[in-house]
């Protein structure tokens, strides 16, 4: 019953609804959260063909490496995101513009 | 048996939290529900045999980047941010109050004693060889392959953690102007 094709199917929908909720939200802390959603899709990934496919654990490790990078990418973002609420009064993703011109 | 019926909790915990995280409007539920698929895809990695994995998730995860995020969400409400939040007996919102301590702590000793004596009879008729060795541990090979193969990776993602931490640091401290 449990195969490989479960573990991608559940990974897929990760993905989908991570991009989905990227792309819909207007909230920059909301934008993280999609993003830790793909990720954590990926790792999934990882793990998954590591017990079905290679048998070793070159997969768990990466899974690993994925989550300290997810850990280190969500301290340096919520530290933007302070500041920049520090700067605007608000997250509102579209008012982001001081870069543009 | 076993195995599966944690595979189906823990798909249908992570797909439908996950789900719940994109249509919520409020972001503070976002986040609550965020915290519920992380924990579903651990019980996805103990379904795999990744223990080691499981437990770094839930504690990385879990542990650090979701609270971090709810604090993000705390510091930026701004005036958007308006709270409703009211208890069971309509009083206004606060740490609490002799009723709500009342109700939680009569609510954790029934849910306590009953698990003790639940438990105690699950353990007696299963002792736990029954459910078999099927993955054995992975701490000392991960440990092995850390340090011998992946050694460069490991030092560099530990530069990478400073590297951020300070980053982080230095980009949310406040500035006098």
């Amino acid at each position: 019953m449990i195969s490989l094709i479960s573990y991608l199917i559940i990974s897929l929908v990760l993905f989908i609804v991570g991009l989905v909720v990227m792309i819909s939200r207007k909230n920059i802390v909301a934008i993280l959260l999609g993003i830790e959603l793909i990720l954590n899709a990926a790792a999934l990934n990882f793990v998954a063909y590591s017990r079905y496919v290679t048998n070793n654990l070159d997969g768990h490790i990466f899974s690993l490496f994925i989550i300290v990078v997810a850990a280190a990418e969500a301290a340096v973002g919520l530290a933007i995101v302070i500041r920049f609420f520090q700067i605007k009064e608000t997250i509102h993703i579209d008012e982001a513009t001081q870069l543009r011109n | 048996m076993f195995a599966q019926l944690l595979f189906l909790l823990s798909a249908v915990l992570t797909v439908g939290c996950a789900i719940a995280v994109a249509v919520t409007k409020n972001i503070m539920h976002s986040c609550i529900f965020l915290l519920g698929s992380l924990i579903g895809i651990a019980g996805l990695y103990a379904t795999l045999g990744a223990d080691f994995v499981a437990v770094t998730q839930i504690m990385v995860y879990v542990g650090g980047i979701v609270i971090l995020m709810l604090f993000a969400v705390m510091l930026t409400g701004g005036k958007d941010f308006v709270s409703r939040a009211q208890n069971l007996l309509g009083l206004a919102p606060s740490m609490g109050n002799k009723w709500t301590y009342g109700i939680g702590l009569f609510v954790g000793l029934v849910f306590l004693l009953t698990n003790i004596k639940l438990l105690s009879n699950i353990m007696k008729s299963y002792p736990a060889k029954t459910f078999g060795n099927e993955f054995p541990s992975t701490v000392s090979q991960i440990g092995h392959l850390l340090v011998k193969e992946h050694v460069l990776a490991f030092e560099l993602s530990s530069v990478l953690l400073l590297g951020a931490l300070v980053g982080a640091a230095i980009i949310a401290r406040p500035r006098k102007q």
